[in-house]
């Protein structure tokens, strides 16, 4: 192989590399440590990952069909005629997983390991040394064959070509694989395991590797949509993308959900989300996971965090809608986010997946969804394909790496290049397009922007309260009419609705009544309804007719004068008294200070419950509130009773022990000290050199000391082997708690 | 992009500009499918709900004409997943059919094996639901028709009821169209419904609901049960017929708590119907009493419950609702569509207006501020009495007698909800007051006594919200409510909006408290005036005198 490599041209390695991109990194020295990487296994295996179904059918029967290769055989293995296959086999060369030996091509010996069982074909009899019968006599020998070997046969045929029948296997079936076995179809490796050879399961599949070979790609099929269909829905879905991301961001902005301490945003809060955009929560977690891949949503850092909308937020949202989305669709596409999983289980895991949070990050949802929208970009124009077609190509894609979800995730991504207008009615857009051909973002909001409804600059106002944009509307209009009122429906137009606390709300936010009216007058080509007028006067009357705030002392006289004195005083100017009410002033400095401030000055105050009553002053004599201090223990009189128990005992002990120490002497051998690790490897090390025995303290499993005497033979890798009490033993040196020669 | 005046919404609302060129091009294309929600100056609300569509469908519009009038008239793109929904939904309706079998008598008969299959393993169906005949149909008994429809509807798999009316006893009635003649309309609501074979007509107060019932029992030609609101609705009824049918004195019998007459024709009240001594209808009897052709329901949107499940067992009549609104307050629509049918005419108020059969109305709320001690005694309120003593404060009554004043000689009616208020009102202001206590030969007089002039002001308890005709009342002003009722401000606003014989304009006054419930249950109905509308001011008590 390192020959045929050496020989490659410039043009034949470059392509190697490009393909097998591990190869380049680190770059190899030489050709021939290329050949050898190349023939690595993990470098191997991905590249037959990669292959498609095409090639790695070809690749499979090239590893079932006889070395060196013959493009005939291959093309019969596969039931097409060689041309078919060339270019395939070519391929297959220049991605060194076939190497060019002088005789013809051969398969590199790492994709024989890498693939087993390739096509479901057993190993060849002539390796494993078994014999079977001629492969021309089978089918004769089969019409002769029990029912049940053939229902086996059957099962093994297409592979997986290993069978076991476990102890217990029904007789018949049992028969029939005895029958096998007598007959040589079948090899038994072990007990209770039966192979069928490569050779009887061609014979069997009539000399065919596959049952369905696919050397072409599905073709996708689907509704035909005409592009203007397209665009015009693509649009549409941007128009209310846009609208729900700004919303999010009000909503968000007013009140921020926190972030759970696993990260991420709790279900209620999702719940919450979808209700005020009015959407279902698979459509909100993909609103909120888009604005955050987008880096216009983010957890603020706060001590409490919670989630809000970032400083890129408000830039975002002062450019018009097409360059809006091309941020928001270029964000989704790079994401390895995967908002499809916000609800789920995941295996293994006891909650949900929480939106935002760690669990939504899946890395492969990148490549899934790069490879999902590559095979809508392939698609003719217009094409709207069916979510099952496009998993059938994507799995002829990559055969080796489909996701056990990838109906899901196909579903997932298609949903979402809807909602992002990437396609419109299941046809690829043309800024979808733009997208995928990896334009610039001016490129991209370009091709978005003929499809985007004009922003429009006036909202229409109606008696009924409601305020109805027949259309998108401008950004600083939109954020005001936000604010001012609550959005009752949206789609290509915004009903806005107008109540007391959406007019409260704005006039909180720091509008004055004017300022409200003034920018719905202008706003409106019609003159504002006498009741919308009505309303917004109405809460304004009342808006701030009582004010509250924070303060943490306040001083209260009957006599004015006493007051207007205080606040005079210059020297009490540090406790910056104001006066709130004729008869009240209030301090933002700390009530006792409050009191001793005026008291050096002259003033005799009072203190004052928050309940009203004086304090009575218990100057000079503090008291602390009483403490509970443990009561002391006390130890019981030694009695008589206690003595008796003791004395027991205490004989007990005595003889217990005296009956251990009689054990100790009868045991055979020396006593044992405890000798730490060193010593102990070196008592054995010299003991096995001299053939000599030791008496070892082991601590077996259950963690008793065990006296063995010991014959070591040799000391290696922390265990020492040898022989004790006639058996091969192995010890572990770290169990042993002490060694004495013997 | 196209220009048209109709916006489509995702959450399934349909906005009409109103001053567009082609607006009402396209409003007479989505009028069969879509519910005018409100109908405010710029821009009219309409939705489509599946009751709508499947209305449509009744009426033989299929999805296709929907999907087309919403593409055709819409400025923007449609929502897909919304033309996916309507077509749909429209499918839904006559997978299922009831029919009449010569051999097995009713029938349910599917177009789609795997509906039936799914309806017919339904736990609350599978009761209703006899013998299975082939792998399309099964028996279905004919007393569990209603019950069969209203739980398909329920299901969402609503049925198309083919199964055809019984002819009823024959009795001759015709017109009297010496000096009058059905409007355009009304002809158009009579057409439609005999077409549907059961239905609804929906037409605002004052726009001659009672002479669509007089068509159709024209066209039916049998004997009809007629079936209102209250007494004095029921009389009305009745020299209605008399003066505008061929029908006589001796054939229309009334079947009241006061007189029990079973004749061809014969007007019954709910509240007879729905009495029940020891947990029995007593009055059920009358149902079967005659083998009517025709069953009409005045005021539809409050049919009481139990009436709903005795026509449950009268699917085999023709049955006509008629109504203002569809909008019940109970939310109980579905009811109405599969026991007494399809809407099969419906025109907004403004049209009819605009026709000049209803009065123009000039709405206002007049707002006042309860005095210093009154507001601190409806702070400590329960919340249970918040709303009477708002709404009751005295502090309206010299407010109302300025109104009237300003309208002096006008027909005026104040209208309330609680009878103390009421009683102190009618003394201030010298007027006679009908309450329900009031017996109705009294009513009567004093109704005909402000038909012909002889007074002009009368305040009245809710008693006076349906079906009394009251001609000339020009002026009502209303002081207090059941709550928010939007049903209840329509019927308030029908009694000021018949025709008035020299065009002059209705007043329809509403005075409020200021800063209490009263005030929010007013801008509930006020909502609901301004969607129908009709543009209303709000007023301060001080501003009064400028309103004129």
């Amino acid at each position: 192989m390192a020959d045929d490599v050496r020989q490659r041209t410039d043009d034949e390695l470059a392509a190697l590399l490009r393909r097998r991109q591990d190869l380049a990194r680190p770059a190899p020295a030489d050709l021939s440590s290329l050949a050898a990487r190349a023939s690595t296994r993990a470098s191997v295996q991905r590249a037959v990952d990669s292959l498609d179904l095409a090639h790695l059918q070809v690749l499979e029967a090239a590893v079932a069909a006889t070395s060196p290769l013959d493009t005939t055989a291959v093309g019969t293995l596969l039931g097409v005629t060689p041309s078919e296959i060339e270019a395939l086999l070519d391929d297959l060369w220049t991605l060194a997983l076939l190497w060019g030996s002088p005789e013809g091509l051969r398969v590199t010996r790492t994709v024989v390991e890498v693939l087993p069982h390739p096509a479901g074909l057993g190993p060849r009899a002539a390796d494993t040394f078994v014999d079977i019968p001629p492969t021309d006599t089978i089918p004769a020998l089969l019409a002769d064959a029990p029912a049940a070997a053939r229902a086996i046969l059957d099962r093994l045929t297409w592979g997986p070509p290993l069978a076991v029948l476990p102890p217990g296997t029904p007789e018949r079936l049992a028969t029939g694989a005895r029958w096998l076995l007598e007959h040589h179809l079948v090899f038994s490796p072990s007990a209770d395991q039966l192979v069928l050879p490569r050779e009887v399961a061609l014979a069997l599949r009539e000399g065919r590797s596959h049952a369905a070979p696919a050397l072409q790609p599905p073709g996708l099929e689907g509704q035909t949509r005409a592009a203007a269909e397209v665009d015009a829905a693509a649009g549409q879905q941007v128009t209310d993308l846009l609208a729900l991301v700004d919303e999010l961001a009000a909503e968000w902005g007013l009140r921020p959900p926190r972030v759970l301490r696993s990260g991420g945003l709790a279900v209620r809060d999702l719940k919450r989300l979808a209700s005020v955009l009015d959407v279902d929560e698979a459509r909100a977690a993909f609103v909120a996971e888009l604005t955050y891949a987008a880096g216009l949503l983010a957890d603020d850092g706060s001590l409490d965090p919670s989630w809000a909308p970032t400083p890129a937020y408000d830039e975002w949202q002062q450019h018009p809608g097409d360059q809006r989305w091309a941020v928001l669709a270029r964000a989704w596409l790079l994401t390895t986010r995967a908002p499809h999983l916000v609800g789920t289980t995941p295996a293994g895991a006891s909650g949900t997946v929480n939106a935002l949070g760690p669990d939504a990050h899946w890395p492969p949802a990148r490549g899934l969804r790069r490879d999902v929208l590559d095979q809508l970009a392939a698609a003719p124009v217009g094409l709207a394909p069916d979510r099952a077609r496009v998993g059938t190509a994507l799995g002829w894609h990559r055969p080796r790496r489909v996701p056990a979800s990838l109906d899901t995730v196909v579903a997932a991504v298609l949903g979402e290049a809807e909602w992002l207008g990437v396609t419109g009615r299941g046809a690829i857009s043309s800024a979808g397009r733009a997208l995928l051909a990896g334009r610039s973002d001016a490129e991209l909001a370009a091709a978005m922007q003929p499809h985007l409804p004009e922003p429009i600059e006036h909202v229409l106002l109606q008696a009924d309260l409601t305020a109805i944009a027949p259309g998108p509307l401008a950004g600083g209009l939109a954020t005001f009419m936000r604010l001012v009122a609550d959005v009752e429906s949206r789609g290509g137009a915004t009903v806005y609705r107008f109540n007391q606390d959406s007019v409260r709300r704005c006039l909180d936010a720091g509008w004055s009544v004017d300022q409200v009216l003034g920018a719905l007058t202008d706003a409106s080509h019609t003159p504002v309804p006498q009741p919308l007028d009505y309303l917004i006067r109405d809460v304004a009357r009342r808006h701030g007719q009582a004010r509250v705030g924070a303060m943490r002392a306040y001083i209260r006289c009957d006599d004015e004068a006493t007051l207007g004195a205080m606040i005079a005083d210059r020297e009490l100017s540090p406790l910056q008294l104001r006066n709130i009410a004729p008869t009240i002033l209030v301090s933002p400095v700390a009530a006792e200070t409050v009191l001793d401030f005026l008291r050096e000055n002259g003033f005799a105050p009072a203190a004052e419950t928050p309940d009203g009553g004086i304090i009575v002053p218990t100057a000079g004599q503090h008291r602390t509130p009483l403490q509970r201090r443990p009561a002391p223990i006390t130890a019981q009189a030694v009695d008589d009773e206690l003595v008796t128990t003791m004395v027991g005992a205490l004989r007990a002990g005595e003889e217990a022990a005296a009956y251990q120490r009689e054990e100790v002497a009868s045991r055979p051998g020396p006593s044992l000290p405890s000798t730490d690790p060193t010593t102990t490897l070196a008592v054995l090390r010299d003991a096995a050199a001299d053939r000599q025995s030791v008496w070892l303290g082991y601590s077996d499993a259950d963690g008793r000391v065990l006296r063995i005497l010991f014959y070591p033979e040799r000391v290696e890798g922390g265990r020492v082997h040898g022989t004790a009490d006639g058996a091969a033993r192995t010890l572990s040196i770290h169990r042993v708690t002490g060694a004495v020669q013997g | 992009m196209p220009d048209g005046p109709l916006i489509v919404q995702s959450d399934k609302t349909l906005l009409l500009e109103v001053d567009h060129p082609r607006a009402e091009e396209a409003r007479r294309a989505i009028a069969p499918f879509a519910e005018l929600e409100r109908a405010p100056e710029h821009i009219h609300t309409y939705r489509v709900t599946p009751l709508g569509l499947w209305n449509a469908r009744a009426a033989g519009h299929d999805a296709e004409q929907v999907v087309n009038a919403l593409i055709t008239f819409s400025r923007y793109a449609v929502p897909h997943a919304l033309l996916v929904d309507v077509a749909d939904t429209m499918d839904r309706y006559g997978r299922l059919t009831l029919e009449k079998d010569p051999e097995h008598g009713l029938v349910l008969r599917t177009t789609d094996r795997p509906v039936l299959e799914e309806v017919l393993r339904h736990k609350k169906i599978k009761p209703l639901i006899g013998e299975r005949i082939d792998a399309d149909r099964v028996i279905v008994h004919p007393s569990e028709r209603g019950h069969l429809k209203q739980e398909l509807l329920k299901v969402g798999w609503p049925a198309e009821d083919e199964a055809g009316y019984v002819d009823g006893e024959a009795h001759a009635i015709d017109l009297d169209n010496k000096d009058w003649s059905l409007r355009p309309y009304q002809q158009q609501a009579v057409d439609g419904f005999w077409h549907g074979g059961s239905g609804v007509v929906v037409l605002p107060c004052g726009a001659g609901k009672t002479l669509v019932g007089a068509g159709a029992m024209a066209v039916a030609k049998a004997t009809t049960l007629i079936l209102v609101t209250n007494t004095v609705s029921a009389r009305q009824w009745r020299d209605e017929l008399l003066k505008r049918t061929s029908l006589t004195d001796e054939e229309i019998g009334e079947y009241s708590g006061a007189r029990k007459e079973i004749r061809p024709v014969t007007i019954a009240t709910y509240q007879v119907l729905t009495t029940r001594r020891k947990g029995v209808y007593t009055h059920l009897d009358l149902l079967d009493a005659r083998d009517w052709g025709l069953i009409i329901y005045d005021e539809v949107h409050l049919l009481p419950a139990p009436i709903f499940r005795m026509t449950a067992d009268l699917q085999a009549r023709r049955r006509l609702g008629l109504t203002a609104t569809l909008v019940r307050e109970d939310g109980r629509e579905a009811d109405v569509f599969s026991l007494i049918g399809p809407k099969r005419y419906d025109a907004p108020w403004k049209d009819i207006e605009a026709q000049g059969y209803i009065a123009p109305a000039d709405c206002v709320e007049v707002r006042v501020t309860l005095p210093d001690a009154d507001r601190l005694a409806y702070a400590v309120a329960e919340p249970e009495d918040r709303y009477r003593l708002s709404s009751c404060s005295p502090v309206k009554n010299p407010v109302v007698e300025r109104i009237v004043a300003q309208h002096k000689g006008e027909p005026t009616l104040v209208i309330g909800q609680y009878l103390d208020q009421l009683a102190e009102l009618s003394e201030r202001l010298n007027a006679d007051v009908i309450t329900g206590e009031t017996p109705v030969a009294q009513r009567q007089k004093l109704f005909q006594a402000f038909r012909v002039g002889e007074i002009s002001l009368l305040v009245v308890s809710k008693v006076a919200n349906f079906s009394i005709d009251l001609p000339e009342a020009s002026v009502a002003i209303q002081v207090s409510g059941t709550f928010g009722s939007r049903q209840e401000e329509a019927q308030r606003l029908g009694r000021v909006l018949r025709p008035k014989g020299d065009g002059r304009t209705a007043h329809f006054y509403t005075v409020v408290s200021r800063d209490t419930v009263d005030a929010e249950f007013a801008a509930h109905r006020q909502r609901f005036l301004a969607e129908q509308g009709y543009a209303y001011r709000i007023v301060d008590a001080d501003d009064v005198d400028a309103t004129a």
